[in-house]
């Protein structure tokens, strides 16, 4: 058998299956189809990060644990301690799924993964950062302490105060000659010491009303403090309210 | 239509395939028999039944021909079947299957020039390779065969195996190197 018989043979053999087997080319759509897919798939997992990354910020703030590092290494180890692992994990592992996606397009696939990764986290962290500047997830929180935002409702109750067991987030209500007293968002008040190592940074003045984060052992009803922050009024309007949403002042005309 | 046929390009023969010319599939099988043969033959040096695997890739091509971009250039799809079809075949021998990630897709690395490594020692590098191929990684024996031996350029590998070309050039590099040691080894001279 020469080589043009082979080929032919060959090629007649491949032939003969596709019309004995009836194998049918794939329509045009079946493609269009799977490709909507693939890009509808990268667009619902990247949302879907972009409200995780951002409610992890969210709740960063809303626990008071997003101030910590401004007491320096200590500040940081509990950062590190009580951040909320879990919802990073699976963060991290929506990112991985992420570019596995976005790799099937030769756009991503042409280019190392490190630059895809970049181009990704940085979206991301973009994206969080303007969401939770919205009033997306503080909506959902007071919807959910209201008990009327079903299935993620949990979520935000859970998260609520996931900090340290050594970090006390409070109001200060009134000042004392050895601190000031803060009330907790239970309805706790506690007294809080100021000795000459306790940690403040930005040496700033502590006032009535001003809303604090205080490190340090609580026995009894008193913690003499290890550490001071200072927060800013969005955080202050979390820990206040235990009970619905506050009403917001009606803007003057 | 033998004549008119074996002039047309084989994108223009695809084209006329996608709109239900089945006979004309068999132009585009005998075009690219040889050659994903002879590829199979090198990437999977262990395999006995490399017809059978060859007669599948061009099954699912045309089952999946009418994916095919008719302006783009016809060899980098079907050699980019035949790559998942010789993929799939190792991993299913394999006790240890072929990884999903590989630290070489990771960084940027530089494009080295083309034309250079294959002019110099050629002959004696491709018989190197003949000896040493079925001792050599499928990660690195994968781009050195469509390099070598089907003489595809970094581009169009980068395409069929959907990594960056800095990676296939640092695939081919470390390749060679590893098959240099493995020959100088066995006491050869290349």
């Amino acid at each position: 058998m020469n080589e043009n018989q082979k080929k032919s043979s060959f090629s007649e053999r491949v032939l003969k299956r596709i019309k004995s087997e009836k194998v049918k080319m794939r329509p045009r759509i079946y493609f269009v189809l799977r490709g909507v897919f693939i890009a509808l798939s990268i667009v619902f997992v990247a949302f879907f990060i972009l409200y995780l990354v951002s409610f992890i910020f969210f709740i960063f703030r809303i626990s008071g644990i997003w101030y910590l590092p401004r007491l320096g290494l200590p500040g940081f180890g509990m950062l590190f301690v009580s951040s909320p692992w879990i919802l990073i994990l699976i963060a991290m592992l929506l990112i991985v799924i992420l570019e596995i996606l976005v790799k099937r397009f030769s756009f991503a696939y042409r280019r190392p993964i490190l630059y895809s990764i970049l181009v990704i986290i940085v979206i991301i962290f973009l994206g969080s950062f303007i969401i939770v500047k919205t009033p997306l997830h503080s909506g959902f929180f007071w919807k959910a302490r209201e008990n009327q935002l079903p299935v993620i409702g949990t979520f935000y109750r859970q998260y609520e105060m996931p900090g340290p067991s050594d970090a006390h987030r409070g109001i200060i209500s009134e000042i004392t000659d050895e601190g000031f007293c803060i009330e907790q968002p239970n309805g706790q008040a506690i007294d809080v010491i100021i000795v000459s190592d306790t940690r403040l940074p930005g040496n700033e003045e502590f006032n009535e009303g001003d809303a604090v984060i205080v490190l340090g052992k609580q026995i009894n009803e008193t913690i003499k403090a290890s550490g001071i922050i200072k927060a800013d009024s969005e955080f202050k309007e979390f820990i206040r309210y235990r009970g619905p949403r506050p009403l917001r002042p009606i803007p003057s005309r | 239509m033998g004549q008119k046929n074996s002039e047309q390009t084989d994108e223009e023969i695809a084209r006329l395939v996608q709109s239900g010319d089945i006979d004309l599939f068999g132009i585009l099988v005998k075009r690219y028999e040889e050659k994903i043969k002879r590829y199979g033959r090198k990437f999977l040096s262990n395999f006995q039944d490399i017809e059978d695997i060859v007669q599948e890739i061009f099954i699912k091509a045309y089952k999946n021909i009418r994916s095919f971009d008719v302006r783009k250039k016809f060899p980098p799809w079907i050699y980019r079947i035949a790559h998942n079809e010789f993929v799939n075949a190792i991993r299913k021998e394999s006790k240890s299957p072929l990884s999903f990630f590989d630290p070489d897709t990771l960084f940027p690395h530089p494009v080295s020039k083309e034309n250079t490594d294959k002019q110099i020692g050629k002959e004696e590098f491709e018989q190197a390779i003949n000896k040493c191929l079925d001792r050599l990684d499928p990660k690195y024996r994968e781009p050195i065969v469509l390099y070598f031996f089907e003489d595809l350029s970094y581009k169009e590998i980068a395409e069929i195996l959907h990594i960056p070309i800095g990676t296939v050039s640092v695939r081919l590099k470390r390749g060679k190197k590893i098959i240099r040691s493995i020959y100088q080894k066995s006491d050869y001279q290349i």
